[in-house]
C-alpha cells in the first residue's frame, strides 16, 4: 500500500485530506450505510491496537445513537494506552498521520481510517470530533477537533481537563449515515472481531439498549509484537528515499545495516559488490537514478535471509478455536497454519479453521469468514484471493456438501496485507499468498474429509447398535410374554458384548 | 380345544427357549426348515410333498437376523393372545396390529412370510393359532355341515342356502360334514364359471358340490376339499384356465405348495385335473391368446419342479410349449352359454 500513498509531489495542488474526501469510496465511505460501518470499524480497530500496545485485555464500549433520523452519534471507548497530549490533535485531524508506519502487524495501516471518519463526520454534520483521553495516569483531557481540509492541519476548537476513570481513549463523532442498514453488519463485525481477537470484550449499545456483548473467550494476551526494520526486499523507491532523508550523513553501508533487517556487515558488503556501489559513499550524494538502481537490486539480490516473523501476531490454535467455539455452535473444529512465508519482503502467516456445525448454512462449498491482521473482512468478498482460492478447490472431494454444513475461517497476518484498496475489504491476488492459502485450504479440506468419513461411520455404527439394541429388547420382551413370565431378561450385557467386538471384525 | 392347547404349549416353549437363552448369556438361535422349492421332497407314505432336511439358522446375534427374529417372536406372542382369548385374526389384521407393538413390517408380504416361519418353527398351521387369510373361496351344493366354532357349535347349515354360495372361512373349514346328496366335488378357478354352474343348475345335473377357488386357493379351501374327499368319499374334479398358472392351481391342491409343505392335511392326492388341458384347446378349437414371456418362463420352472416329474405332467408342459397358446375357462362361451355344461363338462366328468 505504501507505494500508492499520495505524496505532495504526486498531488501537489490538493492536500491528502481533500484528496481522500473526494475519493471517499477508496477508504470505505462511499455510501451512508458503509460510512457508519467504516467509522465504527476504524474506531474499534484503533482501540484494539491501542490495547495491544498497552498489553491489556481490551474492553471496548461502542455506543451509537441516532440523534436525528440520519445523524448518528458514535462513541467508542477503550482501556488502551491513551494518547499523549502533544499527539492528540495531529493523530485525529491530520490525514496520513499516525503511529502505524512501523514494520509490524497492526490492524490499521497508516492512520487513514479514523481521520477519514472524522473528516466524513465534519463534512456531513459540521461537528467536531470529541476525543477524551488519559495517558499514563496523568490528568484526563477532552478535545474538540476539526480538520482544515485544505491545509491538512488540525484545528483545536476547545480543550479542557476532564477526569477519566482509567487510561484509555473515548472518541465521539457525529456523521450523517444510515444506521438501520449498517447495524446488522456492525453486529457481525463485532462478533467476528471477538473471533479473531478472542481476548477482547466488546459491548455494543444502540440507542441506549445493549445490542450485543461479545468476547473475552480467551484470557491470555498474545505476546507483544516486535517492531523491526523493513526487509530489504520490501524496499521500494519511495521507502528508500524516505529512509535516506534522515540518514544523509551516513555511509551507504552503515545506512543499509541500520535501516534493514537481515542486513549485517557481511551481507551488505556482498550486496554492494553485487550492485557495484562504494560502501563508503555518503547517502546524501545518491542521485534519483542511484536510488532506482539500489531499489531494484535490493529486490533482486538473493543473498538476504527470509524476513523476520517476530513482528507477526497470528491468533494461534487455542485462541482461534476458543473464539470460534464460543461464537458459533460447532460440532467439530480443526486448525492448521502455513508459514511464515513472504511476499516482496513482507512476512506473512496464514492460519485457518474448518468447522462443522448445524448453525452454518447448508451449501456445496464451505461458508468463508475472512480475517486480515485480526480484522474481519465483510465486504467485497468475490474479489478476494481467499474467496477465489476457495472456489478453485473441489470441495466435494473433501466430503463437503450440503449434508455436512461447514465453514472456513481464514486469517492472514502480515506486516503488510496486500489489500486491494484503502477500504481494506479484500485481499489482492499475490502469487505467494495464493500458494500458501491453497495449501492451507487443502490441508483443512483433507482433514475435514477424514473426520466426516469417520463421524459418518461412527454415526452409522451407532445407529445400527441402537436399532439392534431396541430390536433385541423387544425380542426379550415378546419372549417373556410368550413364556408367560413377567420378568423380562436384561439384554444390555449381550448387546454390549456384541458391539465391543463388532468394530474389530 | 385340544388342538388349541397343543398350539399354546408350543408357543410357550418357544418363549421359554428364548428367555432361558438370554438369561444364560447366550444369543437365542432358531432353526427353521428351508422352504425353498429345492428342499421339497416327495413323501410316499403321506402321498404328498414335504420339506426336506435343509434348514436355516436364525441367529439373534446376527444384525441381519435380529429384525426378523424379533418379528417372529412378536407374531408368536400375538398368536398366543389370540388363543387365550379364543379369537381369530386375518393376516391383514395381524399386519396392522404390529404397529401398536412398535414392530415394523415393510409390507404384508413380509408379515405373511413371518407367519409361515412360525408355522415351520412350531410345525403347526397358522389356522391352529387363529390366523386366517383374507381372501375367501366359496362353496355351494347339496351338503349339510355342522359348525364347531364357539357360538355356532352344533348348528347345521345347508350349503344351498344362498344362490351366491357361501364363503369358506375359519368356521366352515372346521365344520363337520353331516350328509350330502352330491356325488362329486367340482372346483372351478373363476367366479364367473362358479356362478354359471349355479345358475344353470349344473350342480344338480352332475350331483356336484361346487367350489370356487379364486386363483390359488387359501388353505382353508384346500383343507375343506380334502375333508370332503376323505370323509364323504367324494371324488374331486378340478377345472381351471388352460395355462401354466391354472395347471399349477390344480397341482397344488393335489400335492401341496412349497409354502405349506410343512403342513399336513391340506392335500388331495386323488383329485383330477379335467382341464382346460393343452389338448382341449386344440380339440375344442378354443379361442386363444399367445403365451407371454412370463407364461413360458413359468413352464420352464414347472418342468424342473419335482411335483411335475410324472410323465403325464411333463407331457402337459411339453404340449403347452409346443402350442404357445393359452385359453381361459370362459373361452367355451364362444359356442354358446350352455356348451361348457352340455358338452365339455359332460365329456370330462365320468
Amino acid at each position: 500500500m505504501n507505494q500508492q500513498v499520495p505524496t505532495e509531489t504526486t498531488f501537489g495542488s490538493i492536500s491528502p485530506a481533500e484528496f481522500f474526501y473526494r475519493n471517499r469510496q477508496l477508504a470505505g465511505f462511499g455510501n451512508p450505510s458503509q460510512a457508519v460501518y467504516s467509522a465504527v470499524r476504524e474506531l474499534i480497530e484503533n482501540s484494539l491496537d491501542s490495547c495491544e500496545d498497552a498489553q491489556r485485555l481490551p474492553s471496548i464500549d461502542v455506543r451509537m445513537t441516532s440523534e436525528d433520523s440520519d445523524i448518528i452519534r458514535i462513541c467508542v471507548s477503550d482501556n488502551g494506552t491513551g494518547i499523549a497530549e502533544e499527539y492528540v490533535p495531529r493523530a485525529f485531524a491530520t490525514v496520513l498521520y499516525g503511529s502505524k508506519f512501523h514494520n509490524r502487524q497492526r490492524r490499521g495501516t497508516f492512520g487513514l481510517g479514523v481521520t477519514m471518519a472524522v473528516l466524513y463526520g465534519q463534512i456531513t454534520t459540521d461537528s467536531p470530533v470529541i476525543v477524551h483521553t488519559q495517558y499514563k495516569g496523568s490528568q484526563g483531557k477532552e478535545y474538540a477537533l476539526f480538520i482544515d481540509v485544505e491545509t491538512n492541519q488540525p484545528i483545536v476548537k476547545s480543550s479542557r481537563p476532564l477526569d477519566r476513570e482509567y487510561d484509555g481513549t473515548s472518541v465521539t463523532l457525529q456523521l450523517r449515515g444510515d444506521l438501520k442498514r449498517a447495524e446488522e453488519r456492525i453486529i457481525e463485525y463485532v462478533r467476528l472481531s471477538t473471533v479473531s481477537t478472542p481476548h477482547a470484550q466488546i459491548l455494543l449499545e444502540v440507542d441506549g439498549t445493549e445490542s450485543l456483548k461479545s468476547g473475552r473467550w480467551w484470557n491470555i494476551h498474545p505476546p507483544p509484537v516486535i517492531s523491526s526494520n523493513p526487509h530489504p526486499r520490501a524496499a521500494d523507491l519511495e521507502m528508500l528515499r524516505r529512509l535516506a532523508q534522515n540518514n544523509g550523513e551516513k555511509r551507504l553501508q552503515d545506512f543499509l545495516v541500520a535501516s534493514f533487517q537481515k542486513v549485517g556487515i557481511k551481507t551488505s558488503s556482498r550486496f554492494l559488490k553485487f550492485v557495484s556501489f562504494d560502501p563508503a559513499r555518503k547517502v546524501s550524494s545518491l542521485t534519483r537514478d542511484d536510488f532506482g538502481r539500489l531499489s531494484t537490486a535490493l529486490r533482486k539480490f538473493d543473498g538476504f535471509e527470509n524476513p523476520d516473523s517476530k513482528s507477526l501476531s497470528p491468533i494461534g490454535k487455542e485462541a482461534f478455536l476458543a473464539g470460534i467455539k464460543s461464537t458459533f455452535n460447532t460440532v467439530s473444529v480443526y486448525y492448521s497454519s502455513r508459514g511464515p512465508s513472504e511476499w516482496q519482503g513482507n512476512p506473512f502467516i496464514v492460519e485457518g479453521v474448518i468447522a462443522i456445525g448445524d448453525a452454518f448454512p447448508r451449501s456445496d462449498i464451505p461458508i468463508l469468514y475472512r480475517f486480515a491482521n485480526r480484522v474481519p473482512l465483510l465486504y467485497d468478498s468475490s474479489e478476494d484471493v481467499l474467496t477465489k482460492t476457495m472456489k478453485r478447490l473441489n470441495w466435494k472431494r473433501y466430503n463437503v456438501d450440503s449434508s455436512a454444513p461447514a465453514s472456513l475461517f481464514i486469517h492472514i497476518c502480515s506486516t503488510r496485507v496486500p489489500y486491494k484498496a484503502a477500504g481494506k475489504q479484500s485481499i489482492d491476488t499475490i502469487p505467494e499468498v495464493e500458494t500458501e492459502v491453497l495449501s492451507l485450504m487443502r490441508d483443512l479440506g483433507r482433514h475435514f474429509g477424514k473426520t466426516t468419513r469417520k463421524s459418518e461411520k461412527a454415526l452409522r455404527e451407532g445407529k445400527k447398535m441402537r436399532e439392534y439394541a431396541r430390536a433385541f429388547r423387544h425380542l426379550a420382551k415378546f419372549g417373556a410374554d410368550l413364556a408367560g413370565t413377567d420378568e423380562v431378561p436384561s439384554t444390555s450385557r449381550l448387546v454390549k458384548q456384541l458391539f465391543e467386538v463388532y468394530p474389530d471384525e | 380345544m385340544n388342538d388349541s392347547n397343543r398350539a399354546s404349549i408350543k408357543l410357550t416353549d418357544l418363549g421359554k427357549q428364548i428367555v432361558e437363552s438370554i438369561l444364560a448369556d447366550r444369543f437365542p438361535v432358531l432353526e427353521i426348515p428351508d422352504r425353498n422349492t429345492s428342499n421339497i421332497v416327495y413323501n410316499a407314505k403321506q402321498n404328498r410333498f414335504v420339506l426336506g432336511d435343509s434348514t436355516n439358522i436364525r441367529d439373534s446375534s446376527n444384525i441381519n437376523h435380529i429384525r426378523s427374529f424379533t418379528q417372529l417372536t412378536w407374531v408368536a406372542s400375538f398368536a398366543k393372545q389370540l388363543l387365550a382369548a379364543s379369537r381369530t385374526s386375518s393376516l391383514r389384521d395381524l399386519y396392522y396390529s404390529s404397529e401398536a407393538f412398535d414392530v415394523v413390517f415393510k409390507d404384508q408380504a413380509e408379515s405373511d412370510r413371518i407367519v409361515t416361519d412360525l408355522e415351520c418353527v412350531t410345525g403347526l398351521p397358522r389356522e391352529s393359532f387363529g390366523i386366517f387369510p383374507d381372501e375367501h373361496s366359496s362353496i355351494y351344493g347339496e351338503l349339510v355341515m355342522r359348525y364347531t366354532v364357539p357360538g355356532y357349535d352344533g348348528r347345521e347349515i345347508d350349503l344351498t342356502i344362498s344362490p351366491d354360495g357361501l364363503p369358506i372361512g375359519p368356521a366352515l373349514m372346521t365344520a363337520e360334514p353331516i350328509r350330502t346328496d352330491a356325488e362329486i366335488v367340482l372346483a372351478v378357478e373363476s367366479g364367473g364359471m362358479f356362478s354359471r354352474l349355479i345358475e344353470t343348475k349344473a350342480w344338480q345335473r352332475f350331483k356336484a358340490v361346487l367350489i370356487q377357488l379364486g386363483g390359488q386357493p387359501p388353505r382353508a379351501t384346500r383343507s375343506l376339499i380334502r375333508t370332503l374327499n376323505e370323509r364323504l368319499d367324494l371324488p374331486v374334479y378340478l377345472f381351471t384356465d388352460g395355462d401354466p398358472w391354472g395347471m399349477h392351481i390344480a397341482r397344488v391342491i393335489m400335492s401341496g405348495s412349497a409354502n405349506s409343505a410343512h403342513i399336513e392335511n391340506l392335500t388331495t392326492p386323488g383329485a383330477v385335473w379335467i382341464g382346460v388341458t393343452p389338448k382341449d384347446i386344440v380339440s375344442y378349437s378354443l379361442p386363444t391368446e399367445k403365451m407371454n414371456n412370463a407364461d413360458l418362463k413359468r413352464l420352464d420352472e414347472l418342468s424342473r419342479d419335482v411335483r411335475y416329474s410324472d410323465h403325464e405332467w411333463q407331457k402337459h408342459i411339453e404340449e403347452f410349449r409346443k402350442l404357445r397358446e393359452k385359453a381361459e375357462q370362459q373361452a367355451f362361451s364362444r359356442y354358446g352359454m350352455d356348451f361348457v355344461v352340455d358338452t365339455y363338462l359332460s365329456d370330462k366328468i365320468i
